[in-house]
This record gives C-alpha cells, sequence and structure tokens, in this order.
C-alpha cells in the first residue's frame, strides 16, 4: 500500500467543503467542550452522536465530526487550567501545575499560546504517526481470525478500562456489566429475543448512545449537585503577550513529550490522562536543572499539552487497524461507526479507503484550524468560562435530551437514559469505573461472534482458543496484567490493615 | 456496607441471569446457541460478587441531607421531562425543566426563567430550525 497517493487521495475527500465544514465545527465545539469544566470528552462526544445521525452525515463525514471534536477537547481542556486553576478536563489536570502560575505571573496569554503550539506539535506528530503505522499495522491484522479477535476483545474490555488503577474486582464487574447489558436483544444467530421481557422497545437491543450519554453526562450532573463550588471563581485576564509567537515554541520538549504521548496512546489502557503526567514527569527530569518547574516554568506547560494531543491521535490507531478501542472515547467512536455500517479493521483500509484517509488527512486540517481558532481567538473561548455553571449545566442535560430523543422519538429512550445515569451515578460513588461498561456494551456483539465463529470451527471445543500462538500470547499479556494488578490489590489491602491497627 | 450489599445482588443476580439464559437453548444451528455467551458471562460475575462480600472497599461517602434532596429532585425533574417532552412540547417542556434545575442549583427565579427561556428557545432555534432536527412543538405552537 503506498501512503503518498493514498494521503492524496484523502485530502481531496478532506477538501470537500462539506468536510472542511464538519471539521471546523468540530473543532470549535471539541474546543468547548474541553474548556468547559464538567464536560469531558467522552460525553462530549456521547452527546453529539446522536445529532451526527439525525443530520445523515455521510460515515466519513461523521467521523472527522467526532475526530475534529475529540482533538479540540485536547486542545480547550488547557483554557481553564491555565486561566482559572481547574482543569477543563482530566488530561489537562498537569497542566495547571505550571500554566496557572505562569497566568499569575501576567504571561496568561503566553502560556495560552504555549500549550496551543505544543499541542499542534503533538497533535501533528500523532497523525504523522498514524500515517505511516496504521497501514502496516493492518496489514499484519488481515491475519486476525475469530480466536485472535476474541483475545484481542477480551483484552480491550479489562484492560482499557482501567485495571491499572482502582480495585481490579470492580473493573472486571464493570466490563463483566456492559457484555450483560450488550447481550439484550435479538440473538443476531438464532433470531431469539434474549432478556427483553417482552418488551419490544428492547428487540433491537440497548442502544449503546442511550447508556453512555446517561452514564457519563446525566451522572455527572448528578455528581455535580454534590460537589457544587460556592462563590465565584476568579478568573485571571487573558491580557497581551510577551514575547514573540517564535520564541514561544519548545521544540525540544514538544518532539520528546509527544513521542511518548503517541506510544502510551497506541498502547491499550493508557490514554491522555497517563500521557500528560508521564510526559510533564519526564520533561521535569530532562530540563528542571534550576528547579523552577511548579513556579510557572514554559516547559511544563509545553509537555504535558503535546503529550495528550499526542496520545489523542494514538489512540486512534488500534481503533482503526484493529477495531478494537484503545480509550473510552474511541470507544464510543468505534460504536458510532458501527451503527453507520461501517467496520473498522483491517478490511476497512481496502474497502473503504476514502474513509480511512479522508479522515487521516481531516486530521491535518483539524490541527491548522486548532492552531488558529486557539492562539488569535482564544479570547472567545476564555469569555464561555464565565458564563456561571449553574446555566451550563441544564443546557448540557438539554441537549443529551435531545439527542436521545432524536434516535427513535420516544420517551421510553428518555427514562431509560435517567435510568443509567442513575445507575452510573452508583457505579462512580462505588468507585467501579465506567469505561469497561461501556466497552462492554459496544464490543459484546462481536466478541460473542468470534467466540462462537471459533468454537463453531472447532465443533465446540474450548482449548481452540489457546491453539493460536498469537492467542495464546494476547491471553498471556491480559493474564499477566490481570496478575500484577491483584498483586498490586493485595498489598495495598495489607497496607491498610496495617495502618488500621497501628492507629 | 454498600459494597456487601451491592456483591449480594450482583451474586443474585448472576443467579437469574443464567437460569434465564438456560431457557434460550435450541436444537438446532450452531452448537453453542443462544444460551451460550450469557451463562459463560454469570459464573464470574456472581463470584466477582461474592469476593465483595467478602472483601469491601471502604465506605464511600454517601451524599446526605440536602444534597441528597437536590439529587432527588433533580431525578424527579428528569423523570417528568422524559414523560411530558412528547404532549408538551419541547419549548415548554424544557423551559420548565431548565428554570426547575437552575433555581435548584442556586439561581434566582427571575434570573432562573430567564435561563430557562434562553436554553429552550436557543436549542429549538438551533436544533429544529437551523439543523433541521425534529422536535416536538407539541402544545405550545399548535403543533
Amino acid at each position: 500500500m503506498d501512503i503518498i497517493p493514498s494521503l492524496a487521495n484523502g485530502f481531496a475527500v478532506a477538501a470537500q467543503p462539506m468536510n472542511l465544514l464538519v471539521a471546523f465545527i468540530g473543532c470549535f465545539v471539541g474546543t468547548v467542550i474541553g474548556a468547559l469544566p464538567g464536560i469531558g470528552p467522552v460525553n462530549g462526544i456521547a452527546i453529539l452522536i446522536p445529532l451526527a445521525f439525525s443530520l445523515d452525515l455521510s460515515p466519513v463525514s461523521a467521523l472527522i465530526l467526532l475526530t475534529s471534536v475529540y482533538y479540540g477537547s485536547m486542545f480547550g481542556g488547557r483554557i481553564a487550567s491555565i486561566l482559572l486553576n481547574i482543569p477543563g478536563d482530566s488530561s489537562a489536570v498537569v497542566t495547571c501545575i505550571d500554566g496557572f502560575p505562569m497566568a499569575k505571573k501576567g504571561r496568561a496569554a503566553d502560556a495560552l499560546a504555549i500549550s496551543a503550539i505544543s499541542s499542534f506539535f503533538g497533535g501533528t506528530l500523532a497523525t504523522v504517526g498514524l500515517t505511516v503505522l496504521a497501514p502496516s499495522l493492518a496489514m499484519a491484522a488481515i491475519h486476525f481470525g475469530p480466536r485472535e479477535y476474541f483475545a484481542l476483545y477480551v483484552m480491550a474490555i479489562i484492560i482499557v478500562g482501567g485495571i491499572a488503577t482502582g480495585n481490579p474486582a470492580k473493573t472486571l464487574v464493570a466490563g463483566l456489566l456492559g457484555l450483560v447489558i450488550g447481550t439484550v436483544g435479538i440473538d443476531p444467530a438464532t433470531g431469539i429475543p434474549r432478556f427483553t421481557f417482552g418488551a419490544y422497545e428492547l428487540y433491537e437491543g440497548i442502544d449503546f448512545v442511550i447508556v453512555a450519554i446517561g452514564l457519563f453526562a446525566i451522572s455527572e450532573f448528578l455528581i455535580y449537585i454534590e460537589q457544587r463550588r460556592t462563590g465565584p471563581v476568579e478568573q485571571v485576564p487573558v491580557g497581551r503577550r510577551t514575547t514573540a509567537l517564535r520564541r514561544l515554541t519548545y521544540p525540544a520538549t514538544s518532539l520528546r513529550a509527544s513521542l511518548l504521548g503517541f506510544v502510551i496512546g497506541v498502547l491499550p489502557g493508557a490514554g491522555a490522562t497517563l500521557a500528560s503526567f508521564m510526559g510533564y514527569a519526564l520533561e521535569k527530569r530532562v530540563s528542571d536543572k534550576e528547579n523552577t518547574f511548579g513556579k510557572g516554568d514554559p516547559r511544563g506547560v509545553a509537555a504535558p499539552e503535546a503529550a495528550d494531543n499526542a496520545a489523542a491521535g494514538g489512540s486512534l490507531v488500534p481503533m482503526l487497524t484493529l477495531g478494537v478501542p484503545g480509550s473510552g472515547t474511541t470507544a464510543i467512536m468505534l460504536g458510532m461507526l458501527v451503527t453507520l455500517n461501517v467496520q473498522p479493521g483491517p478490511l476497512l483500509f481496502q474497502q473503504q479507503p476514502d474513509i480511512v484517509w479522508g479522515l487521516v488527512a481531516a486530521l491535518y486540517v483539524s490541527n491548522i484550524i486548532l492552531l488558529i481558532l486557539n492562539i488569535p481567538l482564544v479570547g472567545i473561548f476564555a469569555k464561555l468560562l464565565s458564563v456561571p455553571p449553574h446555566y451550563l449545566m441544564p443546557g448540557v442535560v438539554t441537549v443529551s435530551f435531545l439527542g436521545v430523543y432524536s434516535v427513535n422519538q420516544n420517551s421510553f429512550d428518555l427514562l431509560m437514559m435517567v435510568g443509567f445515569g442513575v445507575f452510573g451515578y452508583l457505579l462512580r460513588k462505588m468507585s467501579i469505573p465506567l469505561v469497561p461498561v461501556v466497552l462492554g456494551i459496544i464490543l459484546g456483539t462481536p466478541m460473542e461472534q468470534s467466540l462462537r465463529r471459533a468454537l463453531a470451527a472447532s465443533g465446540g471445543d474450548v482449548w481452540t482458543l489457546f491453539q493460536s500462538p498469537l492467542a495464546l500470547g494476547l491471553h498471556a499479556v491480559t493474564a499477566i496484567i490481570v496478575a500484577i494488578a491483584i498483586l498490586r490489590e493485595s498489598r495495598r489491602r495489607i497496607g491498610e490493615a496495617a495502618a488500621t491497627r497501628g492507629a | 456496607m454498600s459494597d456487601r450489599i451491592v456483591g449480594v445482588l450482583l451474586a443474585l443476580f448472576a443467579g437469574w441471569y443464567s437460569w434465564e439464559a438456560g431457557s434460550y437453548a435450541v436444537d438446532f444451528g450452531d452448537p453453542m446457541g443462544p444460551a451460550f455467551f450469557p451463562e459463560l458471562l454469570a459464573p464470574p460475575l456472581g463470584l466477582l460478587g461474592l469476593y465483595l462480600v467478602l472483601r469491601p472497599d471502604p465506605e464511600p461517602e454517601w451524599s446526605t441531607g440536602r444534597y441528597l434532596l437536590s439529587q432527588a429532585a433533580t431525578v424527579v425533574v428528569l423523570v417528568a421531562y422524559a414523560l411530558l417532552l412528547q404532549p408538551m412540547g419541547f419549548i415548554l417542556a424544557t423551559l420548565l425543566m431548565v428554570t426547575c434545575l437552575t433555581a435548584m442549583l442556586g439561581a434566582r427565579l427571575p434570573q432562573a426563567l430567564g435561563g430557562g427561556a434562553a436554553t429552550s428557545l436557543g436549542a429549538f432555534a438551533l436544533f429544529d430550525w437551523l439543523l433541521g432536527i425534529p422536535l416536538p412543538p407539541g402544545i405550545a405552537f399548535g403543533g
């Protein structure tokens, strides 16, 4: 597969007026979603999916819209971090450490420019990585059979959902609950309705959009009520830049952090948040000679922003080439593609190159749009932060309802969404992660299909699942990661028990 | 304690889920049938439930008092909104819902009404008129 001509075709697709418009809107909306604390990329994208459906966008335009929103939210997260010292989303937490002190010293505009430039750097580098890496990975994946896919799905649900943090038993419970929710509806192989209790609304299964919006957006509102801030938050004014833009680029820092971020993004289980933390830690180790980090060092602003944008690009690689998402956000994009009858994976590169390469080209375009939106126009987004949240949050609820309503136009779906909102709130309070639930719902059907296909080929012999070296290797990796998580958890429990005895 | 309760519920649910799946057996077609996958999911779910009963995490901080009250009120408002959206129409129902929520979050009533009107009219203009996503007009605008 030749990359250059494919990419040239991709640019022809991306340059269509509709796709340019969609990319611009996506970038703008994404920056807003990222900038506002309380709406992260996952629920922002979940809310927008039904709208993409009802606008009858073509698959490539819909995908461009959502990835632009994703890239945009990575850019936007830093605005609140720098101006308010409140991260706009979880991947912008580290940006507060040096961003806010810089703003306090009257260099807010500089900090915003630095982070926009390094975000652009990270996003573009990741897109180059995607361009080079994705076709060869897709070529390798063409030999995957149902056994390998089954192993990959198991791995994705267990690892991506965040077994690395928190109680592993709860992560597994979350993944299983998602798979269970996914079994509701007519069994595609035999036509038998399962777990529908005769309600015909459930025959087509529970739409992942309803679950995702309920779990993320509605539960976020319930959490917000509890953590309500009292009194207005002080916002640092943007002001003017103190030096030329040229002097606000940190190429070495951006390159280091981007490379690290991209690799973290490609690997399953670690998303943009971890990438931003590690990017900052790496930069601190390399450059913090005079102990200036944490007091407004510009490199401390550049590094995490480059890393989290690069990770966002990297996480698209497994989603496009294997059809296995590398993060919660890409899982939701995958769900949308499947609903649009596009099955990501190695065959996509051969059968629908327009979609893949159109998307890749559009990502280059989006990065440029974002750079323009985020340097001269950053003041507009800063203004948005001064809107009090009690006007904003009900607006988010309105758009959530509107999106879910537009799918089937009935109140059954809306009630189900509210139900999942309460369910998601309870899960969050009990520190059961939400991402595995959504992954389970989205990956449940293909997982069951590949399992049944593999077993049908072997006449029902379960050991066939482990008799391919690649599948065995994948299962081994999953097993090792679970074992490490269990070990760490039991050590934590022993430590806690000792602490309570001592006290 | 919360973890223990959830653990018991999970174990009971897994038992019921497996039993219900057993009734989907068919004697034709592929050897695994529609019951196989759910029956595979139930045992680990039940065992993890039992594990949570035996080894619960520390109790989470549940909300109490007026926070719990406003959360319950929010859920009531959202359920009412879901049921009233079609008969009442988008504009009126949204106006009521947003006003209630905004007032509950601490705005004065006139401000909340303003926020409600702005949100509902703005969303209707943007999504129905501009983007062409049909929203229920309802009684307010004569259907």
